[in-house]
């Protein structure tokens, strides 16, 4: 194989007796932009958890590089994978700037503090997040979108070549979530990262990403290239309900049809 | 742009704070109920036969007790840093893992049995309360290490818990011993300085000076942790260790600092506070200048619990609270507009 992420039989529970993710293989190509989608409660975060080892997996079930991701020492991994999270809790008041400085913290010299290099990444990474403007405001002071940014942009400047994202758009105006996804997109095609986004938008993981692995709640997965897996038919399945796809030039796009929803009877025929 | 830290006003803040220090430490030595001449003083020790009496007040009664209160001072700002980062909480302070009620138990207990020995020059209150610190924390720490992997919330539970329990247990303790006892007791846990011998007073401050220096290493990873141990994890930090470190010697230097001195309180919610107001929350900076300023800040208290209703003294602990709250809260005013988690 040679993915630089390749996970092979993995299965998960959260106790002994249950079991969340069921014999899971698939393998990502460096460069690659994957969706992870799926109904809620179909274990797309455990998988991600699994993935940079907040959760650990069974030995030699997930391979960073080629590497079994247990024999990583915390700092190699991090060089490796990078991860934004889903929730977030600000205690103190840190800067932005000192945010995405903190990404860098386990190359500090012995004073305890970052070089030229470490700041010319962290520099990179806000120019490449397009967050320059607010270096110096506590994130805590920041909108949700402008947030998300800035842990984008720390985990940029963790500069590893694979990159987590938890449902990164989560709670964003439309501006902010094709914003994000745009500068997704350009790390993938001008850093050649490998990005992992768990989504729930089918048609922003239709218009951005190359692949989609989709989980389903009787434990089966589907992975593929992204106009292959989404189709109306295996969306229904998945998630239970109708869509209508429609095309625009060669993009898809995919509308839920709620059973009260206004002109859900007009578009279906 | 902000201003980022750099080693260079890191060496000069923290160079200037200690000349504060030592500028304070000796203008408190010279304050008092008995007026002492700093000529007198240089003067020396006097002859074998007629002692020098300025130089005798100076360093072996006043000296003593201000390097005490700057080394406790120090000890309590800079581990109240330090739990107020890995516990993520701004409420909390050394004493919230239980080491208070632990060290009060062990010191009611050392008062009752009317024990009468020393060790390594110290009194059994002191040795029992510096056990009794340690072993709660452990006991706190285990508890919550059962409640979860490391449960942050496990483990303020098991804290609050605890410091009810031994709490309870002392005022049982007090409600059926001896009003001399009774006394004792109430005393100690008011927190009160007293003239220690110089020889304690070096290895305290050595234990606290090292205890700080060795946090200050780790202290770009409490950076790091604040935001929580998975992503801090994931940004390459090895949490479990820096944790442990951190906990271990925070502990360790409270509960020096409650041996010698009884429960101080205030100091190490308050300092690591204000130092993080006007400087902001970069441990690099806070956890050197908070111990700093906490051991100005101790230093100050106690010279007016010296002299307010001189010749007779105040409980320091009296006097951090009336003195620390109203300061603190005009910097929480006046800081307040430009620290936006207070929001």
């Amino acid at each position: 194989m040679s993915g630089i992420i390749e996970v092979e039989n993995l299965s998960y529970g959260y106790t002994p007796t249950s079991t969340i993710l069921k014999d899971i293989s698939f393998e990502v190509k460096p460069g690659t932009f994957l969706a992870i989608a799926g109904p809620n409660g179909v274990g797309k975060s455990t998988l991600l958890n699994l993935m940079c080892r907040t959760l650990t997996p069974k030995s030699n079930t997930i391979r960073i590089d080629a590497v079994p991701i247990e024999s990583y020492s915390t700092r190699a991994l991090a060089s490796k994978v990078a991860v934004v999270r889903q929730e977030f809790v600000p205690v103190f008041g840190f800067s932005v700037m000192e945010v995405v400085l903190m990404a860098r913290t386990p190359y500090y010299g012995t004073m305890g503090f970052e070089n030229e290099a470490d700041r010319r990444i962290a520099n990179e990474a806000l120019e490449a997040t397009d967050t320059v403007g607010f270096a110096s405001r506590p994130l805590a002071s920041l909108s949700g979108g402008e947030r998300q940014r800035v842990l984008i942009a720390r985990a940029l400047a963790q500069d590893s070549p694979v990159l987590l994202l938890d449902e990164p758009t989560n709670f964003l105006d439309l501006r902010h979530q094709v914003g994000i996804y745009d500068l997704l997109k350009a790390a993938q095609l001008e850093k050649g990262k490998t990005i992992v986004v768990i989504t729930h938008d089918i048609n922003l993981a239709n218009q951005y990403c190359d692949e989609v692995l989709l989980l389903s709640t009787d434990r089966k997965f589907h992975i593929g290239k992204t106009q292959d897996v989404f189709s109306p038919e295996q969306i229904k399945k998945v998630f239970g309900v109708e869509v209508f796809a429609g095309e625009v030039g060669r993009e898809k796009f995919f509308i839920p049809l709620g059973k009260l929803a206004k002109d859900s009877r007009q578009i279906s025929k | 742009m902000t201003q980022l830290l750099t080693p260079k006003k890191l060496i000069v803040r923290t160079g200037l704070a200690l000349a504060v220090l030592v500028v304070v430490m000796f203008a408190c030595s010279l304050i008092g109920t008995e007026d002492v001449s700093l000529k007198a003083v240089f003067g020396g020790a006097g002859s074998q036969t007629v002692a020098n009496p300025d130089y005798e007040i100076f360093v072996k009664v006043r000296l003593p007790r201000i390097i005490l209160a700057a080394l406790v001072g120090a000890a309590l700002a800079s581990s109240g840093v330090v739990f107020q980062a890995l516990l993520r909480n701004p409420l909390a302070d050394p004493y919230i893992l239980g080491i208070s009620s632990g060290a009060g138990l062990g010191a009611i207990i050392a008062v009752i049995s009317g024990l009468n020995w020393t060790l390594w020059g110290r009194s059994p209150i002191a040795v029992f309360a510096f056990v009794g610190a340690l072993g709660t924390v452990w006991l706190v720490w285990f508890i919550g290490r059962l409640t979860g992997k490391f449960h942050l919330a496990g483990l303020l539970l098991a804290g609050v818990v605890v410091n009810a329990f031994f709490s309870a247990i002392i005022m049982f303790l007090t409600s059926i011993v001896k009003a001399q006892q009774v006394y004792a007791t109430i005393f100690w846990l008011m927190g009160n300085m007293t003239e220690e011998d110089f020889l304690t007073l070096w290895v305290g401050a050595g234990c606290v000076a090292g205890g700080i220096l060795a946090l200050f290493y780790i202290s770009p990873q409490l950076n790091a942790l604040s935001f929580g141990a998975d992503d801090a994890r994931s940004m390459g930090i090895n949490t479990a260790r820096v944790r442990t470190i951190a906990f271990a010697i925070a502990a360790g230097i409270t509960a020096i600092a409650v041996s010698l001195s009884g429960l101080i309180g205030f100091v190490g919610l308050i300092v690591p506070h204000a130092v993080r107001l006007v400087f902001g929350p970069d441990h690099r900076q806070l956890l050197p200048l908070s111990g700093i300023v906490g051991a100005i800040f101790l230093v100050v208290a106690d010279t007016l619990a010296r002299i307010i209703i001189a010749p007779a003294q105040l409980p320091v602990g009296v006097v951090t609270a009336i003195v620390g709250g109203p300061f603190f809260l005009i910097l929480l005013v006046k800081y307040s507009r430009k620290v936006s988690w207070l929001k």
